[in-house]
């Protein structure tokens, strides 16, 4: 049988583009999440897994994070934090959701005040420098061993970048160990994990131990 | 001289990696940055930090610095209060004036580069003179509320760059060009934020006069009534009725601003005989000796009602020392409430603040230890070299959203 090609790891970081737009209020948050590219869709949906923090934030999203903090309207903020990104094949699919999330509060709830001056949401969006690396795995066991010795940037562009924003169908983890190491039962199981729930550390570890269990 | 390399160890390892790949893409180009003064203010001391770095990098970088008249940085500094909201009308004799010397020192200088990076409302007009290149007009100063008219003038400037850049996303602009956002940095390498034994520490307190018998809180800056220097001393008060501890007010002489003058006095008068209060009267360039006081502290204040960024902020918590701050400007930044530090919002507030730490050492520790690594994380110079040329890599593939170096 053939080597399979190996797996060449690449890790990332965002460079931040301001947009100038700003949000005072959630209908001013609706309406500019209406028009604003899906980049800065992504960013603000996903800013929490690559950003270097010392405590990861309450919430896994900015939108749920401003209308908690800045707001106080915590109901709002869980409907936001509760939406998985990984439930959607496209970033306008998000999109619709979080205006779907923002219009049913508006109907069921009196509009909150608006933040104080200088809390407004900022509209940002990230452009994301890749940059590759020199590890590599052309086995399983290779492959926990990369896990491991990756930045944390990597895991996250393979994994949540590739899918959402790069437009693949999976992440790039499982399409390698299905395709290329020929473990379908593995790349389902890592395709069907919610990241949404770790920060990538811990799904990082997570991953290595699913590996683990077939090794 | 110094170089990248000797920040291994110190900064985020995935940093040094992503400036060195994206340097070998750009070596042998060229890089020039243009500013309004060579020493004095943080811009120039960005500079002087960073020129170096990215020569060591294999670019070929120039740092001009404009000559300009009184009457220009009059002009200048009306359109700096101006931009951050203190409404100055800058007449059209003024606005001549801004170009005839922005005229005669893009003639001296000329600026020819392949990136090209022009700071602050100054040297703005340079535009006029690009032949090629990519242009970005780097902002330091707060403009998130401007006076309307200055900013529509200088906005007409501005849209003619291919870039922009902020410290801070608020401080962003509906412009029409790209705008990027770079969080102003500390160089761990620096004379103020290098390693120094706990004897150089001792003799600076020793030198001032200032014995580390007691808990010491110590707030540094100039004594601007926006630092409200007034309130940390009211704050100490208050948590002198539970602690016995010392308060040291470091900053400048202020000797040729009016205003700065009034609030030492204000401040000296306050302060009266307490024998625990020590106002430090440093001269300029006293980095080592600000770098020693805040080494040898319990807690740092920067309880400022207004800032810009605030840096010595990031400064102190890079000391591993829990900093309380007012929640203004890019304080908010530095500070992760209860992990670096508080953020307050009245005299009492950072009384409170400060009794809780100095009744919980362990926890004062353990956020001084976390403040550190906030800092290397975000604040350090090498995140400031790999924007660079990060903007620059991405300016020259506009419209990819993700680029592969």
């Amino acid at each position: 049988m053939a080597e399979p090609q190996p797996f060449r790891f690449f890790e990332c970081f965002a460079l931040i583009r301001l947009t100038g737009r700003r949000a005072k209020d959630i209908l001013e948050l609706l309406e500019i999440i209406k028009l604003v590219s899906k980049g800065s869709i992504f960013h603000h949906m996903h800013q929490y897994f690559i950003k270097p923090s010392i405590v990861p934030p309450e919430f896994p999203n900015d939108f749920a994070g401003w209308v908690a903090d800045s707001l106080g309207e915590e109901n709002l903020a869980e409907g936001l934090a509760n939406l998985n990104p990984f439930e959607f094949e496209n970033i306008e699919d998000i999109r619709s959701e979080l205006v779907r999330i923002v219009t049913e509060h508006l109907k069921n709830y009196p509009m909150p005040r608006p933040c104080q001056s200088g809390r407004e949401f900022m509209f940002n969006e990230g452009i994301t420098i890749v940059l590759p690396t020199d590890i590599v795995a052309a086995t399983l066991h290779d492959f926990a061993r990369a896990l491991r010795e990756v930045d944390q940037s990597s895991i996250y562009f393979h994994f949540y970048e590739a899918r959402l924003r790069l437009g693949k169908e999976r992440d790039d983890f499982s399409q390698y160990v299905d395709e290329c190491l020929e473990c379908p039962g593995l790349a389902s199981r890592i395709k069907s994990m919610d990241p949404y729930m770790y920060s990538t550390e811990v799904l990082r570890e997570k991953i290595i131990r699913l590996i683990e269990e077939v090794l | 001289m110094r170089g990248i390399a000797d920040y291994k160890g110190i900064a985020e390892q995935g940093d040094l990696r992503a400036i060195e790949a994206m340097a070998e893409k750009l070596k042998g180009r060229t890089m020039l940055h243009v500013n309004s003064t060579a020493e004095g203010g943080g811009v120039a001391e960005l500079l002087q930090r960073i020129v170096p770095l990215l020569k060591d990098l294999g670019l070929d970088v120039r740092w001009e610095v404009m000559k300009g008249t009184k009457p220009f940085f009059e002009v200048t500094k009306a359109v700096h209060n101006s931009l951050q909201g203190k409404g100055v009308h800058i007449t059209k004799e003024m606005w001549d004036e801004y170009e005839a010397v922005n005229r005669e020192n893009a003639e001296r200088i000329r600026p020819d580069a392949d990136f090209v990076v022009i700071h602050d409302p100054q040297p703005a007009l340079f535009i006029d003179y690009k032949k090629r290149g990519v242009w970005l007009w780097r902002c330091h100063i707060d403009i998130s509320g401007p006076d309307r008219v200055t900013w529509y003038f200088l906005k007409n400037i501005v849209e003619r760059y291919d870039g922009s850049i902020f410290s801070v996303s608020n401080f962003a602009q509906s412009v029409s060009i790209p705008q990027f956002m770079m969080q102003p940095s500390i160089d761990p390498l620096a004379d103020k934020n290098i390693e120094l034994s706990e004897e150089e520490v001792r003799r600076v307190f020793e030198r001032h006069n200032v014995p580390t018998d007691k808990p010491i809180l110590l707030q540094v800056s100039r004594f601007d009534p926006f630092k409200d220097p007034l309130g940390v001393i009211e704050a100490y008060r208050l948590v002198k009725k539970y602690h016995d501890c010392r308060l040291v007010l470091a900053g400048g002489t202020a000797t040729d601003d009016p205003e700065g003058e009034r609030v030492l006095k204000e401040v000296l008068d306050k302060a009266g005989a307490d024998p625990d209060i020590h106002i430090l009267l440093l001269p300029p360039f006293s980095d080592k000796e600000v770098n020693a006081l805040q080494r040898g502290s319990t807690i740092v204040l920067q309880k400022s009602t207004r800032e810009g960024f605030g840096l010595v902020v990031a400064e102190a918590l890079w000391k591993k020392k829990p900093v309380i701050g007012g929640d203004v400007g890019g304080i908010p930044l530095q500070i992760v409430e209860g992990v670096t530090g508080y953020l307050v919002h009245s005299v009492e507030g950072a009384a409170y603040r400060i009794r809780q730490l100095l009744m919980n050492p362990d926890v004062a520790k353990r956020m001084g230890e976390a403040a550190k690594e906030h800092i290397r994380k975000n604040f350090l110079v090498t995140r400031n070299i790999r924007n660079y040329l990060a903007i620059w890599l991405s300016m020259e593939h506009r419209d990819e959203k993700v680029i592969y170096i």
